[in-house]
């Protein structure tokens, strides 16, 4: 078989995702930095940033997980609201027993995906519209649990297991540090273990990893389990961090969760994703929320600001890896 | 033959509602044989094919032996820790992944935590893909499958096929699509198969290639098995014209 040499050097194509991402990460910096230099240039504004980027690092994992693996979860705001209540109701019933609160809250977690996952793997039911209504049905139910109450933990400030969790290393939110633990982890799962390529194959071509023997069914319910686990863990630190729990903690998740998706290069049609990416997208986003807020402009222009980051980046995207997202 | 069966189908029958793809299929095939499938579009060579892979489960009352065994359950998992291996019509390959993840697919090789051992894969990977013959100097194990041409995906679903020690390989119409060179390097490499003993069901609409390369063929028509022999002194004509005389019926 002959063949032209290319001479061409070429970048490895799961490390273009995560460059095209962070150039545009650093282009989006420079300007917020050139138009307001004193906000900018200030260690304030990345601690702030710090605070929230973990939550949405975190939930977003889980949604590279099942994205890659073919579907869509859209049911994580709500799975975070009942895994906080069940966290909440634990630390009420038990005394602040910190470690039965935890298990709570990701068993709970877990149960909501593992029904997104039966429901979507075994019943055969289309993964957008299931979870879409999973999201009402678990908000109705968390509200039918919660009968309103804002419930209060000051008596959690103070305590080893807050200061563990989200106390201040340095400049920099304890939070930061378990998130991207977090994201090493699970980015070692994603793309060095065999569960990860598994998830790859399930999005990408999932009747060929069935005639290789490969669970399909289980692989993504896995999947979707990983997304609850994942909105538990950042319902569990959004508590630890307001030391309050409110039935309405999972609003504003939604679309900046999914944006920062796919911003980090995740393909809308499964198959393809990178950890790094999600990263890089989440710091976007939180960026131009909080960023829009610090340099003086109306909070209405982050919703302008992040229409704009999407639609480019995807446009980048398709320029920086030919494929990728068509 | 005088062998144990390798595989032994009793009774195999398909249906997809009330049409019938198998219909009481008996068959045997052995260690060491070429075995050529061949029928009309429709005559449930694929579904035959798919049920000894796994991939389709067949109705009840069908039995599956397996070097004598009766298999309860059979599936894809089943049928490969067994050394059955398929090269599918449409190759069964994850294009956004890369050669080795699909030469490794469902039988990675890890460490205890499941963790891939990628230099393994890739070094096993390279040293296959040169033994059949399908070296290049534009790609390497780690590129994407969606890179390679035809006949190199093909390669890279033979170099599965051949990895795990397997015992019977069924290659589903390997050289539709191909080249005449490529396709000439998969008849090649379906002799070296018999010279290795394994077996081999060779499933082909074209007769000439069915006739080059089998021990015995299997003729089969709206889901029945309707010739079953030796391939003996029968020369590609007599064999072709033996076609013809089944589909007129």
């Amino acid at each position: 078989m002959t063949q032209k040499v290319k001479s061409k050097f070429q970048l490895p194509e799961n490390l273009r995702p995560v460059i095209g991402a962070s150039i545009f990460f650093v282009v989006m910096l420079v300007s917020f930095i050139a138009s307001s230099p004193v906000v900018f240039l200030d260690v304030g504004i990345y601690t702030a940033i710090f605070l929230s980027l973990p939550l949405f690092t975190i939930v977003g994992l889980g949604l590279v997980f099942i994205t890659v693996s073919g579907e869509i979860d859209l049911s994580f705001p709500s799975i975070i609201a009942l895994s906080g209540l069940s966290f909440a109701l634990t630390l009420e019933h038990t005394h602040l027993n910190f470690a039965l609160a935890v298990l709570a809250a990701l068993a709970t977690g877990a149960a909501c995906g593992a029904l997104n996952g039966w429901l979507v793997s075994k019943l055969g039911l289309s993964s957008l519209i299931t979870t879409l209504g999973m999201n009402f049905a678990l908000i109705g139910l968390t509200n039918i649990l919660n009968k309103g109450e804002v419930r209060t933990f000051t008596e959690m400030d103070g305590t080893l297991y807050r200061r563990l969790i989200v106390g201040a290393w340095g400049p920099i939110p304890a939070q930061m540090f378990w998130s991207l633990g977090i994201a090493v982890i699970m980015g070692l799962i994603f793309h060095r273990h065999k569960f990860g390529i598994h998830i790859h194959v399930a999005g990408d071509n999932p009747e060929a990893g069935r005639a290789m023997g490969i669970n399909i069914e289980r692989t993504k319910t896995l999947a979707f389990i990983i997304v609850g686990l994942c909105s538990a863990t950042t319902a569990i630190i959004a508590i630890f961090l307001n030391s309050t729990y409110f039935a309405t903690m999972g609003e504003g998740y939604l679309l900046p969760t999914l944006a920062a998706v796919f911003v980090g290069g995740t393909a809308v049609t499964g198959g393809r994703g990178t950890i790094g990416g999600l990263v890089i997208g989440a710091a976007t986003v939180v960026f131009i929320q909080t960023g829009v807020v610090a340099a003086g402009l109306d909070g209405y222009w982050t919703s302008l600001g992040f229409g704009l980051v999407i639609v480019l980046s995807l446009l980048g995207h398709r320029r920086f890896s030919g494929r990728l997202t068509k | 033959m005088a062998k144990e069966p390798l595989v032994k189908l009793v009774n195999v029958s398909k249906s997809f509602g009330r049409v019938y793809a198998l219909e009481d299929v008996n068959l045997e095939f052995y260690p060491g044989e070429i075995v050529s499938l061949v029928g009309d579009n429709g005559a449930g060579k694929s579904t035959l094919t798919k049920i000894i892979a796994g991939t389709e489960k067949p109705d009840s009352g069908s039995e599956i032996y397996f070097g004598g065994e009766l298999v309860k359950s059979w599936n894809a998992a089943k049928a490969r820790d067994r050394g059955i291996e398929t090269v599918h019509q449409n190759r069964a390959l994850s294009e956004q992944q890369s050669i080795y993840a699909n030469v490794f697919l469902g039988r990675e090789i890890t460490n205890k935590l499941g963790f891939v051992k990628r230099k393994e894969e890739i070094a096993q990977t390279e040293t296959l893909m040169r033994k059949i013959g399908y070296t290049s100097k534009v790609w390497t194990p780690s590129s994407s499958v969606n890179k390679l041409s035809g006949g190199e995906r093909q390669g890279v679903a033979i170099s599965r096929a051949i990895l795990f020690q397997s015992q019977l390989v069924m290659l589903d119409e390997p050289t539709t699509a191909m080249a005449l060179s490529e396709a000439g390097e998969v008849m090649e490499f379906i002799r070296n198969l018999k010279r290795e003993g394994k077996s081999v069901i060779f499933i082909s609409h074209n007769p000439w290639d069915a006739h080059a390369v089998a021990d015995r063929f299997v003729i089969m028509d709206r889901g029945k098995v309707v010739f079953d022999g030796p391939k003996g002194d029968m020369t590609a004509d007599q064999f072709v014209s033996h076609l013809h005389n089944f589909a007129k019926k």
